[in-house]
């Protein structure tokens, strides 16, 4: 018997605004702790939240992404229990009425494109880190009020390979808008899985399965795929499949038993009372959505339109916002976009990726490699000594027209100038030209050689090999 | 024996610039009956605070605009001073101290008011007996025998103020907490419209019925407190953006044309005598003034259900708000084997029966498989009560009735438990919460010496009508500037 | 609605990390009695269900939201002034499980 997966995802965004959801309290990464607190962050009697604009415009942009129906009035509600990363003993968040609802996203699988639905998209306030020992536990406040969005997807994916691509899109999305760093690895994009199975061509849900903490793309597409695979085989053993949390061990590559689920916790939602609802005006709406940075899929289409780029090179770009726009500052100083796309994946990411730098720690302006591309166009200089400059730029992020000057390095690819040198050679070597009508070929790299060492090796071999032949020819 | 301290702000601003008294002086002498008084009505005292204030204050020139300028007053202690400890009557925050002030506080510093100490109340604003705040029972200055009340939750700022020792004092009101305590101790107290007066560091009880009030001797100076307080704070997302630009010390005590209205069935239930003949002789006075009184039913069904709406709905939200307090971050702290050791031995040790219990019901209320009929239809009669007070809003300018349906409790027979004894006039001011509407208690008149008062209660940010129709009244009266220290010349009116 | 038993009542007490004394759960019943009478006299009032909640007061919608500006931090000394168990800069608790 052939089972079909049924799988929803819960996604939490952690936003990267200056300050908190319902406090001014400040966020920076990697900073003390509970040194970037106010009092409301800790949950001190008498404080009062007041909502993030920044967050609303955030949530407001990556609702339209996900083509949902965005609430223009904003409510919020109380969810009550208590928890040590919870200093009010409750979370404010949006129960009843997100602020986005009904919406999907496309993905493509076996070449075919799927649209997934997403149930609801609503804000809410991030809890604060623990750090657990071996026989106590450090509380750490600073994470306490980061703004999330939680965006809930209907079980509307069947395999892992879809589930990776649906979070995927996910990240690109909230990236490209600026919302958040979408890391899996640092914590600013997490993954709740909901998987179940059930006989193909039925309707009933099976029982659900949550495996929790998964922190890499690849993690959620190999936890899915292992769990699926689990499931069906304690059903086919005519074993029942017990509603569980569970976590994905790597090392092993399997899902592994937190806690059998006991009732669901009762978290006595209500109308969070010291919050005015809030009216967005329609212009606020629209403002946010048309002034939202530029999203994936509308660079995809720029960068091929536009820039002309081959479509493997483009997505290579597009794989991150800071290449991305890294790429579009470059392209503003040279119009040899092909050209300065290849450069920057061969050379610039090379080297990046070779030195584990992030790019957004990358010395050399965008401009510099623009012109350095431009010098190996106009064939001023040729590719060794392109690389010799990238290498010196690479530490200093000095101008490559000035490390040119500096290295005396230039191409001569003046035709007249090259004739003669041809010459030269030709006339101290009067049998070559018989040779190559003979069909000697290698007279030709002979000669290339020979004005090459004349030259010191600045010879643009392109146009040099045209002429070479021409005066063999004669 | 007088004292410019005994006059109204009013009257102590003019003295001050006047320079015939100083902001030491007062602070001074504050201090000292605050010392002396019997009551149990202060959590503390900051001498040393308000002494080094009064000094810095009594060296520069009195600022005429800043009408409290050197005047000293009590806070009751659910409003957060920083630097000075804060626990709202409950043993789970001994030893908190705030790191922020709350805004009135701030305001009124900056006018120059000067804080001499936290008052008393019911153990987080949760009562409304004056008896179950961690340092036991308030006592009713009225009486020196100690066998009455003052009742609640804001008893020690009553007493402040009906003792004389400050002119005013800040207390807060979710169902009637300054406006009963201030019947039962012959004061004005004022509830303004919600959102009017800014509740950023008051710590919140339940925050859709919660109002920062407060206590003086007169109309005009609840009027001038009203200007100082009433200002828009972006730190309280409630706080309203509807400001009126009027002064509200500008008094006229015109009442003709004004349309009152008594609700019959709250009239009806009084049977003190003195209250109703006191109550009467009123009506007939401002009828004379002008003015036109009509009695009108408010709805038996919904004037007894206003008492467990307001359980419910305030149980449940005061709850939540109180789920922060654990012993982690605020309070005293016990060591535990788990991190539920721990919260549940702050909690059970902390917190006194009383407000367990309401947290309970809370609790209860909100629970997903009694949410729709308890909770929800708590909310339902919400609306349903404050529509029908609407209603008569279109007829009429205000209600006006007793506020209390006898004067102060006995100590003896006070009970804090729920009972089916329901007394219709001992609810009915919740009215005023419910719907958010400016509420004022003025005194009435005196039975065995103690005081009751009469409360006036009208539509949402209609404040200035309201201090217009007390002043009236209250010239009509003639119990402007009570207090235990004069009562006995005034009582006989 | 939930029948109502001191069981009931004492884990809705232990879900709030909280326990009374014996004595208290039985007043707590008696008044869950009078709540529950009163619960039903509201029932009877006409209409009553097809009425709307009521959260504020009355339509208090504001259109304002806080720019989003990181206001001064508290320093680490001032956040933790009011705990009572502290180690290495944060606040100390038994290890949490779970």
């Amino acid at each position: 018997m052939n089972f079909e997966a049924v799988i929803g995802l819960e996604i939490h965004v952690e936003m990267k605004t200056k300050s908190k959801m319902f406090s001014a309290g400040p966020i920076s990464f990697g900073a003390t702790p509970n040194t970037n607190c106010v009092p409301m962050d800790l949950g001190m009697p008498g404080t009062m939240p007041r909502v993030n604009k920044q967050a609303v415009i955030n949530a407001i942009r990556v609702s339209n992404a996900l083509h949902m129906t965005i609430d223009h009035d904003l409510w919020f509600d109380r969810k009550n229990y208590f928890y040590t990363d919870l200093p009010k003993g409750y979370q404010i968040t949006q129960q009843d009425r997100p602020i986005g609802s009904d919406g999907y996203l496309e993905i493509e699988v076996n070449g075919k494109t799927k649209r997934c639905e997403i149930e609801r998209l609503h804000m809410e306030e991030d809890t604060c880190m623990q750090h657990h020992f071996s026989d106590y536990t450090l509380i750490d406040y600073n994470r306490a009020g980061i703004p999330l969005v939680e965006i809930v997807s209907c079980p509307v994916l069947r395999s892992g390979e879809e589930a990776r691509k649906y979070v995927e899109k996910i990240r690109d999305i909230v990236t490209f808008a600026n919302v958040s760093d979408g890391k899996m690895e640092e914590g600013s994009l997490r993954c709740d899985v909901n998987v179940s199975i059930r006989p193909y061509g039925t309707t009933k849900l099976g029982t659900k399965v949550e495996v929790k903490n998964l922190n890499s793309l690849q993690h959620i597409e190999n936890a899915i795929d292992f769990e699926v695979k689990r499931q069906s085989e304690l059903l086919l053993l005519g074993k029942p499949i017990q509603q569980e949390t569970r976590r994905y061990d790597e090392a092993k590559k399997e899902t592994i038993l937190m806690r059998i689920k006991t009732d669901a916790v009762d978290y006595k939602y209500f109308t969070e009372p010291n919050i005015c609802p809030i009216h967005l005006s329609d212009s606020f709406v629209d403002d946010a959505i048309k002034t939202c940075p530029e999203l994936y899929d509308e660079k995809l289409a720029r960068f091929l339109n536009e820039y002309k780029l081959n479509e493997v090179d483009a997505k290579i770009l597009l794989s991150n916002v800071d290449y991305a726009d890294y790429f579009d500052k470059g392209a503003t100083f040279t119009g040899n976009f092909q050209n300065l796309a290849n450069f920057f994946i061969s050379n610039v990411l090379g080297y990046l990726n070779k030195n584990n730098i992030d790019i957004k720690n990358f010395k050399v302006e965008s401009k510099h490699i623009a012109e350095l591309v431009d010098l190996l166009k106009d064939k001023k200089i040729n590719s060794s000594q392109g690389i010799e400059i990238f290498n010196k730029m690479v530490q200093t992020n000095e101008s490559p027209i000035k490390l040119q000057k500096a290295m005396g390095a230039t191409l001569i690819g003046d035709e007249e100038t090259i004739r003669n040198l041809v010459d030269e050679v030709i006339k101290a070597n009067p049998s070559i030209p018989a040779d190559f009508k003979a069909g000697t070929t290698r007279v030709q790299g002979f000669v290339m050689g020979q004005i090459m060492k004349k030259t010191g090796g600045k010879i643009d071999p392109g146009v040099a090999n045209k002429i070479i032949v021409e005066e063999l020819k004669k | 024996m007088s004292n410019y301290l005994d006059l109204s702000i009013k009257e102590i601003h003019s003295a001050l610039l006047k320079g015939e008294t100083t902001p030491l002086e007062l602070t001074k002498e504050a201090i000292k009956r605050a010392k002396a008084n019997k009551d149990n009505a202060f959590e503390c005292l900051c001498e040393e605070k308000a002494l080094l204030k009064a000094e810095e204050l009594s060296k520069v020139k009195v600022p005429e605009d800043k009408i409290m300028f050197g005047i000293p007053y009590v806070a009751k202690d659910n409003f957060s001073t920083k630097g000075i400890e804060t626990t709202g009557g409950s043993d789970i925050l001994k030893g908190y101290i705030p790191l922020f002030n709350a805004t009135v506080i701030n305001l009124l510093e900056e006018n120059g008011a000067i804080l001499i100490g936290k008052a008393t109340l019911d153990e987080l604003a949760m009562g409304g007996t004056g008896t179950t705040g961690h340092k036991g029972i308030t006592f009713n200055p009225y009486d020196k025998t100690h066998t009455r009340l003052i009742g609640g939750s804001s008893c020690g700022s009553a007493v402040a103020v009906s003792d004389a020792i400050v002119p005013f004092a800040l207390g807060s009101d979710t169902g009637d907490s300054v406006r009963k305590p201030a019947s039962n101790a012959g004061l004005v107290g004022y509830k303004p419209t919600w959102g009017q007066i800014s509740r950023f560091g008051l710590f919140p009880f339940a925050p859709s019925l919660d109002h920062v009030a407060y206590f003086t001797r007169s109309v005009e100076d609840a009027a001038l407190m009203f200007n100082v307080l009433s200002k828009h704070d972006e730190n309280d997302s409630t706080s309203s953006f509807k400001t009126r630009l009027d002064d509200y010390s500008k008094l006229d005590g015109n009442l003709k044309g004004k349309k009152f209205v008594v609700l019959k069935e709250v009239y009806d239930s009084i049977t003190d005598k003195v209250i109703k003949d006191k109550f009467d002789l009123l009506l007939n006075k401002i009828k004379e003034g002008g003015s036109t009184v009509d009695f009108v039913e408010f709805g038996k069904k919904l004037l007894m259900a206003i008492y467990p709406s307001y359980i419910v709905i305030s149980s449940a939200e005061a709850t939540s708000n109180n789920a922060n307090l654990d012993g982690i971050k605020f309070g005293p702290f016990y060591k535990g084997n788990t991190y539920q050791d721990v919260m549940m031995q702050a909690r059970t040790k902390g917190f006194s029966p009383l407000i367990k219990r309401r947290f309970v019901i809370g609790s209860y209320s909100l629970m997903s498989e009694n949410q729709e009929e308890v909770f929800k239809r708590a909310q339902k009669v919400r609306h349903l009560i404050v529509d029908r007070a609407k209603e008569l809003y279109k007829k009429y300018d205000s209600i006006i009735c007793p506020a209390s349906p006898s004067i102060a409790p006995l100590v003896k027979g006070a009970s804090n438990q729920l009972n089916d004894t329901y007394l219709i006039a001992d609810n009915w001011l919740a009215i005023g919460n419910f719907g958010g509407f400016p509420s004022i208690t003025i005194p009435l008149g005196f039975e065995d010496d103690m005081p009751f008062g009469v409360n006036i209660t009208s539509d949402a940010f209609k404040d200035f009508e309201v201090f217009n129709e007390a002043f009236a009244m209250e010239n009509i009266l003639g119990y402007r500037d009570l207090s235990v220290l004069n009562f006995k010349d005034k009582e006989g009116k | 609605m939930k029948k109502v038993s001191k069981e009931v009542l004492k884990d809705a007490a232990n879900r709030l990390m909280f326990d009374m004394s014996d004595e208290q759960y039985n007043i707590l019943l008696d008044e869950f009695d009078v709540i529950t009478k009163q619960l039903e006299l509201m029932g009877e009032i006409e209409g009553i269900d097809k009425e709307d909640v009521m959260t504020f007061p009355f339509n208090c919608e504001v259109d304002f939201l806080r720019e989003d500006e990181a206001a001064t931090a508290l320093t680490q000394d001032e956040v933790l002034s009011n705990a009572g168990s502290i180690k290495d800069g944060q606040i100390k608790l038994p290890k949490v499980i779970g």
